[in-house]
């Protein structure tokens, strides 16, 4: 059967008119539902199991969307945990599995570390899986290894961790005595797979602040537009202007930065993470204006200010702080830099 | 393409080891620094290498955009001194001339630019800068010549410029903008005179410009008398394009003066210093990556209002972060008064690239400007009422 491709900029208004700009984050299931119709969880499958091999470009624009509408669906760590199973070199039937994600059998990976001990009995918490209660199993990164946690298993426990942003449900997965039967990945393999893996999720978290991030100062343009006081629009004042025009400049910067990053594969783990911390840090930067501009009825939660800020907020600490990236960046340079003189 | 450039890489950096100038920093007066300059601007040209944003018909010109970010990032990784002389000539004036100058001003202007002659641009005046269709210039058309009356003022090395742009007012009587006329000017004219302007890091990087009865025939105005201000804004847009990839990845390349700076102060395992250099690099990589977009755009033909005022912006701002990392860096001894380097943003002379990196918050249509362009006329956002009352 011959596939057409399917351009970036298809996907995206494919995507807008699945999920309209007025809608804030709507029903996660419905959503979910809707996304595996559409076939977004095959769009960087390889084609050699089933999927549409797209690059990260498409991956980018879907994710971007995403963000705009405050997404409810999982469909970051889904497309996470489905990369890691279709790397996997020892997972037995593993075209069953792709098949069952593909249709909708939702397995995560974690966005939070674990901290998990012990090697063939296993204790400790799997942090951050985002979606738990609709998961039959979970994808965990534990050192050198990816393993498939079952969740109806003696020893695995649900915990549900309340966000300050309500647009994420996030569980913890407590083990106690788990014995894993399902390695992924181990060693040299699990290494390189953490690599691919760490390069999408920078890549989607950013887009996805992105994403957030305009829709944010669209809105808050268009609140300055109708808001009057002293007979006039608050558009007009100067002073309000130009904080508007500094977060449109931080857009714009972020947007740029994380278009090149997505379009030159030779960006290095370290950079796509420091470039997440820089988008994601111009979200959280552009949604506190956001909530200062709207004045009362943005300290409110009968408005979505607050939706957009706590969303930024945990985006700027999934798969690595900033503080953890810059540093990182930081070094990098420092030795990419020590053989030039 | 990526071995191509790589082995282009290569080429520049052979080329700048051998060629770059070591002693320019050293340069203790204008006039040795004026020197030098035309020095290295003529081993450029040489080379290849002083005019890769030019058409391919010129010698050194056609240069893919990869390329030049190459030859940009080697030549400050080299610490090549910017060519601030002749800055206005390859850009301002040739973006200018290419676009709006006829046959004669093309024949008689590009090839000189290439042999060294220079160019300063006469466009702010005392009271037109942000608002610099304010001006008041006053030329008066007397047969074969306009008769130039006024005075400009932040002019860029024109105590040195061999020509001048020059916006003068014909026309007074409707649009301020419509009464503009575009003027190529000989400094060597009667009449002309320049007083350079210090600046707080005591340079004289720029200059006023007086202009008593000066004549400028009428075979040297571009485009028709009135349409002046259509033409410059194909100046500015030079300004605000191509300078800016050039001057974003010459940051990018001096990344590696603050590294060496880090380790000179033995805070290479310094976590908070670490951190901070990181969040910079992302920033310049940010700035350059909008430069990248801006071109790309421009050259597609999708060019935005605003987007220009964007990637001024974005630079600036990387630009003063970068020398105030410096400066903090550099500890009480930056603080030390050191005798200043003169034409570059990021010579180690950490205080005074902080006090030069001013240049690009003001000039060229502020900061202040750029952002009342994006939130009005690409955010949408209207302009204030017309005329004020004290109340």
């Amino acid at each position: 059967m011959g596939r057409s491709v399917i351009t970036p900029s298809e996907l995206r208004d494919a995507a807008q008119k699945a999920f309209p700009g007025d809608v804030l984050a709507p029903d996660r299931d419905a959503s979910w539902a809707s996304l595996v119709e559409m076939g977004w969880l095959l769009i960087d499958l390889p084609e050699e199991f089933g999927g549409l091999g797209l690059g990260r470009d498409a991956t980018t624009a879907i994710h971007l969307e995403m963000g705009r509408v405050l997404s409810r669906a999982p469909l970051i760590p889904a497309l996470l945990g489905l990369q890691a199973i279709a790397a996997s070199q020892s997972l037995p039937n593993k075209q069953d599995w792709i098949d069952r994600i593909c249709g909708g059998a939702y397995v995560p990976l974690h966005m939070l570390p674990a901290k998990v001990e012990g090697r063939d009995a296993l204790t400790g918490t799997i942090t951050g899986v985002f979606d738990a209660d609709m998961a039959s199993y979970v994808v965990a990164q534990l050192g050198e290894r990816y393993i498939l946690v079952p969740l109806d298993c003696t020893g695995v426990r649900l915990i549900e961790r309340t966000m300050w942003d309500e647009t994420r449900r996030v569980f913890d997965i407590e083990l106690d005595g788990f014995v894993p039967e399902i390695i992924l990945a181990k060693d040299e393999t699990a290494k390189a797979l953490h690599d691919a893996i760490s390069a999408n999720a920078q890549l989607a978290l950013a887009a996805d602040a992105l994403g957030g991030a305009q829709a944010a100062l669209s809105a808050t343009v268009e609140y300055l537009g109708l808001r009057k006081q002293f007979d006039r629009p608050l558009a007009m004042f100067q002073a309000l202007k130009h904080r508007v025009a500094d977060l449109r400049i931080g857009n714009g910067t972020a947007e740029a930065l994380l278009w090149s990053c997505a379009k030159n594969a030779e960006t290095s783990i370290t950079e796509l993470g420091a470039m997440k911390a820089f988008v994601a840090d111009n979200y959280r930067a552009v949604t506190e204006e956001m909530i200062q501009l709207h004045g009362g009825i943005g300290l409110t939660q009968e408005h979505p200010s607050h939706l957009f800020m706590k969303r930024a907020m945990l985006d700027l600490h999934l798969c690595g702080s900033p503080d953890y990236w810059h540093e990182a960046r930081g070094r990098e340079m420092m030795k990419a830099l020590s053989q030039s003189s | 393409m990526s071995e191509e450039l790589t082995n282009f890489r290569a080429e520049v950096r052979n080329w700048a080891a051998a060629n770059i100038p070591t002693d320019w920093r050293e340069a203790a007066t204008h006039a040795e620094f004026v020197a030098s300059q035309r020095a290295w601007f003529a081993k450029l040209v040489q080379g290849g290498y002083a005019v890769p944003h030019w058409p391919a018909k010129w010698p050194g010109g056609g240069r893919s955009l990869a390329e030049q970010k190459v030859i940009y990032e080697e030549l400050a990784r080299g610490d090549a001194p910017r060519l601030l002389l002749s800055f206005v000539s390859t850009y301002h004036a040739f973006s200018t001339l290419e676009e709006c100058g006829n046959e004669a001003q093309k024949a008689r202007y590009l090839p000189a630019i290439l042999e060294g002659e220079t160019w300063c641009q006469g466009f702010s005046e005392p009271g037109a800068g942000s608002d610099l269709a304010a001006l008041k210039c006053k030329a008066e058309r007397k047969g074969d010549v306009y008769v130039i009356n006024g005075q400009k003022v932040w002019s860029t090395m024109a105590q040195y410029a061999d020509m001048c742009l020059l916006l003068v007012r014909t026309d007074s009587s409707g649009a301020k903008q419509a009464g503009i006329t575009y003027l190529l000017m000989d400094m060597k004219a009667p009449g002309v005179t320049v007083r350079p302007i210090h600046q707080i890091q005591g340079d004289e990087e720029f200059a006023e410009i007086f202009l008593d009865n000066v004549e400028v025939p009428v075979s040297q105005r571009v485009g028709e008398e009135g349409a002046g201000w259509a033409v410059a804004q194909a100046t500015l847009a030079s300004e605000r394009g191509l300078t800016l990839m050039e001057l974003t990845y010459r940051l990018r390349g001096s990344l590696s003066r603050v590294a060496d700076l880090i380790r000179a102060n033995g805070r290479e395992n310094d976590q908070g210093v670490l951190r901070d250099f990181g969040a910079l690099a992302t920033q310049v990589d940010a700035a350059c990556a909008i430069a990248d977009r801006f071109l790309e755009n421009r050259m597609a033909g999708i060019e935005a209002i605003g987007d220009a005022s964007i990637v001024k912006n974005s630079y600036s701002r990387a630009l003063r972060a970068y020398s105030l990392f410096a400066v903090r860096l550099g500890g009480a001894e930056a603080q030390r008064r050191a005798p200043i380097t003169f034409g570059d943003l990021t010579t180690g002379n950490w205080m005074a690239d902080f006090m030069n990196s001013y240049a690009w918050t003001i000039a060229g249509g502020s900061e202040e400007v750029q952002r009342n362009i994006i939130a009005e006329r690409m955010l949408g956002m209207p302009r204030e009422p017309k005329g004020w009352v004290v109340a």
